[in-house]
């Protein structure tokens, strides 16, 4: 773990991931207004000192409404790649720890989810449910784990046949055990890597649905929808796109090069120097 | 190779009944049916136009009847009429209403249309920003060309389309930001035609293409990479082959192979980021179909983009694998011997 930590790009994806968590966590204490606060006499103001990015069609502070709508994208971001992850890796080592037909029909299932374009599918299941901020989470959750599926299971058929794999097997170890102690540990490291790339586009995908008007419903603020009023008075008011399109982005970019970072000071190929 | 696309086509068999079984569960998702108020159905439409819609859905069947019927309705790709839009077939005309065109017909050409200009611009970008990286790597080429690529991945398509519908569309009026057509489109000569089609087709398509770029190029980078520290790259130069002739001709060939494989996979992507870009610059293509069908649960729309979108993708897939197969003799000779 030392090693991640002197990994630049790691470091850098770190920093910008802790300045949004510490600000999400703590925006009821730094937050200036209410996010829901509406003010007639203050409509569209641009920013100023009062109002640090302005505020919106209905007088409500958009700093304020971007640090609320911080906790939104993070928790969609954790609680569906959790989702994902958790189905991924059953689904994952159950195919490649007893192989057979098993493997068949779970890999069958990977491709018939990889076929329908995820968006489409997406939408699909928001278009006959409430949207609503569990609803997001659930659903983009279970149009996501076919990625993990694969890493899973490729990593326990090549490590099921590795000596220490199979001297414990010898020695007895029950497959619970073998699972459990010997081949999960040993695949955590591109487990890690690709829940943290994925909770990045999972907060790409939330923001999409939100700018849809599919996700996360006013007047509960997301970075999605604020962008969605953005749309509409981008005229008289650049503020409303600019920000949340920015925290957007960097948030990405965070999680981003923290997984690539996390990927190459973990992959025990670049310990040596580089080339 | 006609055993090899012969096995490719046995096995679209189960990927096809797994997705209509996919798309049976959506359809059945919703709480009552799909003709109930909580399904949001229009409340406004009279008892017995629900009962009919019922009788034509078979919506009071046992549901393992109503599967069979939607995996024949499937395979004879009939999806019926739409519920909106004065009740216009969903994928091609049909004798019976010769006036209305299939709503998916005029879709698609447009979303193929946008992805394929896409798909050849990013090929266009992708291979000299991969080959370059890779060829300087870790030297200040390869670090800029890394800069681009993040932030590639992290901008949000639809904020950026904004921008430049902004300052582009609105600010400057150089570029129209909304539909396919300007006013007056059938009185004009046909190169103007092309040109206005054109015009309004250039910020949805670097849009489109913004989004593959930086991960098209990053896997070209890593795979030529890959390619470059092989042995037969090495006896290559102890020959005393140029570094030109190394890299074009030895590596680049071998690092291309892959990236068939993956412009098939990035079908559905493509297909399913029309839908932002599309619904902003209200663009007749199929995201913008498939998102008005979303907010009017206009379900015989929904089932039969979800279906066209995922034989589309089935069909890139095999496309790509048959190209594979024809380029790579391992391949080939690995599944006839």
């Amino acid at each position: 773990m030392m090693r991640t930590l002197t990994n630049p790009l790691a470091r850098w994806g770190f920093g910008i991931i802790a300045v949004v968590v510490l600000m999400a966590l703590f925006a009821p204490w730094i937050a200036p207004y209410d996010p829901d606060d509406i003010d007639v006499k203050a409509i569209l103001l641009s920013p100023d000192a009062a109002h640090w990015m302005g505020t919106d069609g209905l007088g409500r502070d958009v700093y304020s409404r971007m640090l609320f709508g911080a906790r939104i994208s993070l928790l969609v971001g954790f609680v569906a790649v959790g989702i994902a992850t958790f189905i991924g890796v059953i689904l994952g080592a159950v195919a490649g720890f007893y192989r057979g037909w098993v493997d068949i029909v779970i890999m069958r299932l990977v491709d018939v989810m990889l076929a329908i374009p995820t968006f489409f599918l997406i939408l699909a299941v928001i278009a006959f449910l409430t949207p609503s901020i569990w609803n997001i989470m659930i659903v983009i959750g279970l149009t996501s784990w076919m990625g993990v599926t694969r890493l899973v299971r490729a990593e326990f058929l090549s490590l099921r046949e590795r000596e220490f794999v199979l001297s414990a097997q010898t020695l007895g170890a029950t497959n619970a055990r073998l699972i459990f102690m010997h081949l999960l540990p040993n695949s955590l490291t591109p487990i890690i890597v690709s829940t943290v790339l994925g909770i990045a586009s999972a907060v790409l995908v939330e923001s999409g649905l939100s700018f849809l008007g599919l996700g996360v419903q006013a007047p509960q603020a997301s970075w999605g929808n604020i962008l969605t009023d953005g749309k509409e008075y981008i005229q008289f008011a650049w503020w409303l796109s600019l920000y949340p399109g920015m925290a957007i982005l960097l948030t990405v970019l965070g999680y981003n090069l923290l997984g690539e970072g996390l990927r190459d000071a973990l992959d025990p190929r670049n310990t040596g120097a580089r080339d | 190779m006609t055993q090899y696309l012969l096995k490719r086509l046995f096995w679209m068999v189960p990927l096809l009944v797994g997705i209509s079984l996919i798309s049976f569960l959506i359809m059945h998702l919703a709480p009552g049916d799909i003709t109930t108020t909580e399904a949001g159905f229009n409340p406004k439409a009279s008892e017995e136009s629900r009962q009919k819609l019922r009788k034509i859905y078979h919506l009071d069947e046992p549901l393992i009847v109503q599967y069979g019927l939607w995996l024949k309705r499937m395979g004879t790709l009939d999806f019926g009429e739409s519920f909106a839009a004065h009740q216009r077939p969903v994928l091609w005309q049909t004798k019976d209403k010769p006036g209305s065109p299939g709503m998916i017909q005029e879709a698609l050409p447009i979303t193929l249309l946008i992805n394929i200009l896409g798909l050849v611009l990013i090929l266009a970008t992708a291979l000299p920003l991969g080959l370059i990286s890779a060829v300087y790597q870790n030297r200040p080429p390869d670090r800029a060309i890394t800069v681009f690529v993040f932030i590639g991945f992290a901008v949000p398509g639809f904020w950026l389309a904004l921008i430049l519908m902004y300052w582009l569309g609105v600010t400057h009026n150089w570029l129209p930001i909304s539909g396919i057509h300007s006013l007056g489109y059938e009185t004009m000569t046909w190169p103007a035609q092309w040109l206005d089609i054109g015009r309004h087709l250039v910020i949805p398509v670097f849009i489109s293409t913004l989004g593959g770029l930086a991960g098209i190029s990053l896997f070209v980078r890593n795979g030529m990479l890959d390619v470059l520290h092989q042995d037969y790259i090495t006896t290559a130069r102890a020959k005393g082959l140029s570094e030109p002739t190394v890299v074009y001709r030895h590596a680049l060939r071998n690092a291309l192979l892959p990236l068939i494989t993956l412009l098939g996979l990035s079908i559905p992507g493509l297909i399913g980021g029309s839908v932002i870009a599309e619904s902003l610059f209200a663009i007749p293509g199929m995201g913008k179909l498939f998102y008005d069908a979303v907010l009017m649960r206009d379900f015989p729309v929904i089932m039969g983009i979800l279906t066209i979108g995922a034989a589309l993708t089935m069909i890139g897939n095999l496309l790509a694998d048959l190209a594979y197969a024809w380029a790579d003799p391992r391949v080939r000779r690995g599944v006839a011997g």
